[in-house]
Order: structure tokens, then C-alpha cells, then sequence
């Protein structure tokens, strides 16, 4: 059964639309992604299965229960940005949290020493730094150890060694078998940790699926694609002879120089070969797995919303 | 509702302005009062006049049995605006730093939220109400003659009460519906000194008795001025009606905050 099933949610905000007709289901035990461009309307999805915001019409369920407030107390979410009390202690704001869940007040200091904010957990909490106050609210959501995680841009704030520690905590919250919703622009990250994802842009579902599924699908076609990147002293010279290769996909001139995209079976040595024979020397020959943020890229244009 | 108390208790036990507004509140109306009452006494007793009048004025004063009920209870209701703001600044700053939304994430139902901050009100009233009866003991304990009668009028300590809860319910309200912190309270103010009494003038010069069925009007007239003469009164209707007119206030403002909370987006 479907942790999260979302049934035809639309959204307006008088004359904008928010979520238009998103349906999707949220499987147990993975880590779901949800991607789209700032503005797509991610968060209001995820304010409106935590009874945030009141959807315009459709209608979502946990676990297949209409949403009540005793299920909320199982789930621990971060939506959009910390909300704690001011002048209350990291401690004193994780103790009213759990007083509201109902449970979890043991847990305080075990999951104020896993995001690392023990020492400072008797200051106030305007006074910690962005990346601080990210971090109690990741801790407030491990409270009462919950079944269910929502994340809504869990590293925003956060050092580089912040989003390492919290994606591995991220795994290991899967790996015991805790469902876990991820709202994201960052798909680098994506990539690195979630098991299926859906992509939303302008409030509309543009695809949803493992990503697996998603990386290894070009438009209709169920093909595996690769990426390379390649280089060579004159890389305009090299644009043109590899337009001329038959069975590439693109080609495309970046900075780092140029990028092709072919199907699996062009191997790297074909490639290699081709442009030796055409007279150019190849510098540079890098192959990438195609990457979730192309395949984003392809789904969703490159233009942010507005 | 109690354990949501405790938990509204949490928030606001170690907030500083809470505090420096409940503890206003806690001793400047009995010090006010009982200063008050002090110098009244000492002016009636130095008066020069006939000690017949002397006594008529003395059994009639404020600040003796039965009447200091009724002072008590119109003091208290002059201090407790303190209340009535520290009751919106409650409620503004929890919209205002989105806490209420995390209250909901949490786990709360809209309700729940709405029964939490009911029973800091509650808190308030009932800690409020015993002030004014203790004030009203010691004061008149204190300045009346022997003989006087004791628990006659107390009933003016159960108008303040219906009182200091209309005033809180609006505050709720206000708080509720604007949202922000500085307006609400402008706005607040701008209807306890300013809308109602405009309305009661109204009503009042078009010599209509409507006037003293405004929202706060009708709690106000339960509770008038003790220092002002009887002759001036002009209210003809009787208290039973104010009180359920009272009520019926009451009932509005909770069912409109009630169907407002549960429907809107949680945001600032």
C-alpha cells in the first residue's frame, strides 16, 4: 500500500496555479524525490499533505487513511524553513515538539548529538547560524523515531560537510526501513540518494518513476544513453566532424568543451577512432553515465519558473 | 485541554515579555487599586462636612463594602487592556514566526491549536477574576465599618470576569484575522477606546438604548464607573439583557475564528 497517494491536487492562489492535477503515489520503504525548477510548486504540495494549506480541489491520503492529525505525529517533516521559538533553547523548542507528537522526549539529546548540535543545545535559538537552525529542525524531525521523513531542501544552509553528513543520514534512515519524501533543486544530490522520483514543473507532474527509469529513458525511447565529454585543440573543428558521426543523439558545445550524447552500444574506442580518422586528435575523452540533472534538463527546458 | 495548556505553558514560561506584561498587570492594578482606595479614604475622613453627610458619603463610598466590588471589578477592568494586548502579541507572534504552522506539523489539528490558546485565556480570565476578589476583600476589609454587608455585590466580580472574557475574545480575534503583531494592536486599541464608544454616543444621543448593546458596550455597562454619579446613568435596560447580549458576542466571535482557522493556509 502506498505511503502517500496524491489524487488530481490543484492549487490556485487566485489568479496562479499552484498544482495542476498532480497525481502520484508514494511507495513504502524508498527515497522519493520531488524535483522541479524554484517555483514549480513542490512545497506547496508538500504544505498541503501537512494540512498547511487547503488544496482548491483533489484530495491525498497517508498510508491509506484521509489525513488525520494522530498520522502527522508519525511523520517528521521540515517544510521551507525552521520554525522554532526565538527566545527558547535548541532543547527547550525539541521538548515542545515532542509534546506535541506525543512522544520522543527521550530521544532529545540522541538526535541533537546526530545533526551535532548537542553542545549547543542550551542557546538560544536566535542565536544559531543558518546552517544551525537547519539542523534542529532535521533534528526535530527524527523525534519519536518516525516511520514516515518529509524534507523539504533538507541542505539548504548547510556547510558541504553538512550535506555530506545528511545525506548519509538520509541513507541510513532507509536503511531501516523508513519512507523518506524529499523535496529538492539540487539534483546532484538527488541523483546521489533518492530510489524514485517525480519532476514537477509549473505545478504540472511531468514524469514520475524510479530513477533508475527516468535516468535511462530518452523521451519514448527505453534506451541507455551516455555522456561524453570531449576535447581537442580546435574544438569547433571538432563540433563539425562529430555532426558528421551517424548514431549520436547531440552534440553540443559547452565549456568544458564538447558534450555528446549517444546510445550505449557507440563505444568510447568508436568514437575515438572516428575523429583520429577525420584528422582530429582528442585531448580529452571523459565518459559520464547520463546524469539525472540532463535528463532534468530535457524534462523541464532550461529556464528557471518564475 | 489541560495538556495543551502545559504545552502553551512551555512557550511562554520563559518569554520575558510575557512576564513583564502578566507581572504589570499582577501588581499594578492591587497597588493601583489599593493606593487609590487609600487616598480616597484619607480625603473623605479629612473632610470638613456634617457627620451626617460624612457617613451617608462614607457607606456609599467605593472602597467599602458592598460597593468595592464594583470598584474592584471596573479597575481591574481598566488594567486589564495590559492583558488584552499580551493576549494578541501570544497570538500575533506565532503567525508571525510561523510557529503555529509548526504546531500543525507536528501534529496538532487546527482545533487543538485554537483550544491551546483558549486556555491561556482562560488562564488569564480566572487569574484575573480571583485578583479582583482578593483586592476587593482586603480593600474593604480594610476601609469599611463595622457592620457593613459583606458578599452583597459581589456580583460584580462575576461581571468582571464576563468581561475580561469578551475583551480577550476579541483580542483573539483580532489577532486571529490581521495577523500582525503592531496592527492588531492598533486596531485593538482603535476599537476598545475609539469604534465603541462612537457607536454607544450614536445610539445613545438618538436617545435609542441600542448603544448599550455594542460588543463592548454591554460588558462596559455591566461595569460602570463608580465615581460617577447615579444621576448621570442613563441606561434603562436591565443587566440580564446585557449578559446575554454578552454571550451572544461571545458566540459570534468563536464561531467566526473557529471557520476561519480551519479553512485558511497557514501563512504569515
Amino acid at each position: 500500500m502506498a505511503i502517500l497517494s496524491i489524487n488530481n491536487l490543484t492549487k490556485n492562489y487566485r489568479s496562479i496555479r499552484a498544482l495542476d492535477n498532480v497525481s502520484f503515489e508514494v511507495p513504502p520503504k524508498t527515497v522519493f524525490g520531488i524535483l522541479g525548477p524554484n517555483g514549480s510548486g513542490k512545497t506547496t504540495l508538500l504544505g498541503i499533505v501537512m494540512d498547511i494549506l487547503k488544496p482548491t480541489n483533489g484530495s491525498f491520503k497517508w498510508a491509506g487513511e484521509q489525513s488525520s492529525d494522530e498520522l502527522r505525529k508519525q511523520i517528521g517533516t521540515l517544510l521551507e524553513t525552521p520554525n522554532f521559538y526565538h527566545y527558547l533553547s535548541g532543547e527547550d523548542n525539541l521538548r515542545i515538539a515532542a509534546r506535541i507528537k506525543g512522544k520522543g522526549e527521550d530521544d532529545i539529546p540522541k538526535v541533537l548529538k546526530t545533526v551535532n548540535l548537542y553542545e549547543r543545545r542550551k542557546s538560544k535559538f536566535n542565536s544559531y547560524s543558518l546552517g544551525m537552525k537547519q539542523r534542529l529542525a532535521i533534528a526535530s524531525t527524527l523525534l519519536g523515531d518516525p516511520g514516515i521523513l518529509v524534507f523539504d531542501e533538507p541542505t539548504n544552509g548547510l556547510d558541504p560537510a553538512g550535506i555530506a553528513e545528511i545525506r548519509e543520514l538520509i541513507k541510513e534512515l532507509n536503511r531501516q526501513g523508513k519512507t523518506i519524501i524529499m523535496a529538492s533543486h539540487i539534483l546532484d544530490e538527488v541523483e546521489k540518494v533518492c530510489t524514485h522520483v517525480a519532476i514537477i514543473q509549473k505545478g504540472v507532474l511531468k514524469t514520475v518513476g524510479s530513477v533508475h527509469e527516468i535516468m535511462h529513458t530518452s523521451g519514448t525511447q527505453n534506451v541507455t544513453s551516455l555522456l561524453i565529454e570531449l576535447g581537442a585543440a580546435d574544438n569547433g573543428l571538432l563540433k563539425n566532424i562529430l555532426q558528421g558521426m551517424s548514431g549520436l543523439e547531440s552534440v553540443a558545445e559547452t565549456d568544458n568543451g564538447i558534450e555528446i550524447i549517444c546510445p550505449e552500444n557507440i563505444t568510447p574506442e568508436q568514437v575515438n577512432s572516428y575523429c583520429f580518422e577525420k584528422g582530429v586528435v582528442l585531448n580529452k575523452l571523459n565518459v559520464k553515465r547520463k546524469s539525472l540533472e540532463t535528463r532534468f534538463l530535457e524534462i523541464t527546458g532550461k529556464q528557471s519558473d518564475r | 485541554m489541560f495538556n495543551l495548556f502545559k504545552i502553551e505553558w512551555l512557550k511562554i514560561k520563559t518569554y520575558r515579555t510575557f512576564w513583564i506584561l502578566f507581572a504589570g498587570f499582577l501588581i499594578f492594578f492591587p497597588a493601583g487599586f489599593y493606593l487609590m482606595a487609600y487616598k480616597y479614604m484619607e480625603r473623605m475622613s479629612n473632610a470638613k462636612s456634617m457627620e451626617e453627610n460624612l457617613l451617608k458619603a462614607l457607606l456609599d463610598a467605593p472602597f467599602v463594602f458592598p460597593k468595592v466590588w464594583h470598584a474592584a471589578a471596573w479597575t481591574g477592568g481598566m488594567f486589564f487592556v495590559l492583558m488584552g494586548m499580551l493576549f494578541i502579541l501570544l497570538i500575533t507572534n506565532e503567525v508571525q514566526y510561523r510557529t503555529h504552522r509548526q504546531n500543525i506539523i507536528d501534529g496538532w489539528s487546527r482545533m487543538d491549536f485554537l483550544k491551546a490558546k483558549l486556555s491561556i485565556m482562560v488562564f488569564f480570565v480566572l487569574v484575573s477574576t480571583v485578583l479582583v476578589f482578593i483586592m476587593g476583600l482586603i480593600v474593604g476589609s480594610q476601609f469599611s465599618p463595622a457592620g457593613a454587608s459583606m458578599f452583597d455585590g459581589v456580583h460584580f466580580v462575576g461581571y468582571f470576569a464576563l468581561m475580561a472574557t469578551v475583551y480577550l475574545m476579541l483580542a483573539f480575534l483580532v489577532g486571529i484575522l490581521i495577523k500582525r503583531t503592531g496592527l492588531s494592536i492598533i486596531i485593538y486599541f482603535a476599537i476598545v477606546c475609539i469604534v465603541d464608544n462612537v457607536l454607544w454616543l450614536v445610539f445613545t444621543l438618538r436617545d435609542s438604548q441600542l448603544g448599550y448593546y455594542m460588543p463592548l458596550e454591554a460588558v462596559d455597562s455591566l461595569v460602570t464607573n463608580p465615581f460617577k454619579p447615579k444621576i448621570m446613568e442613563r441606561r434603562t435596560v436591565a443587566d440580564y439583557t446585557l449578559i446575554i447580549a454578552a454571550g451572544i458576542y461571545i458566540s459570534a466571535y468563536v464561531y467566526i475564528i473557529i471557520n476561519y482557522f480551519r479553512k485558511t493556509d497557514l501563512k504569515t
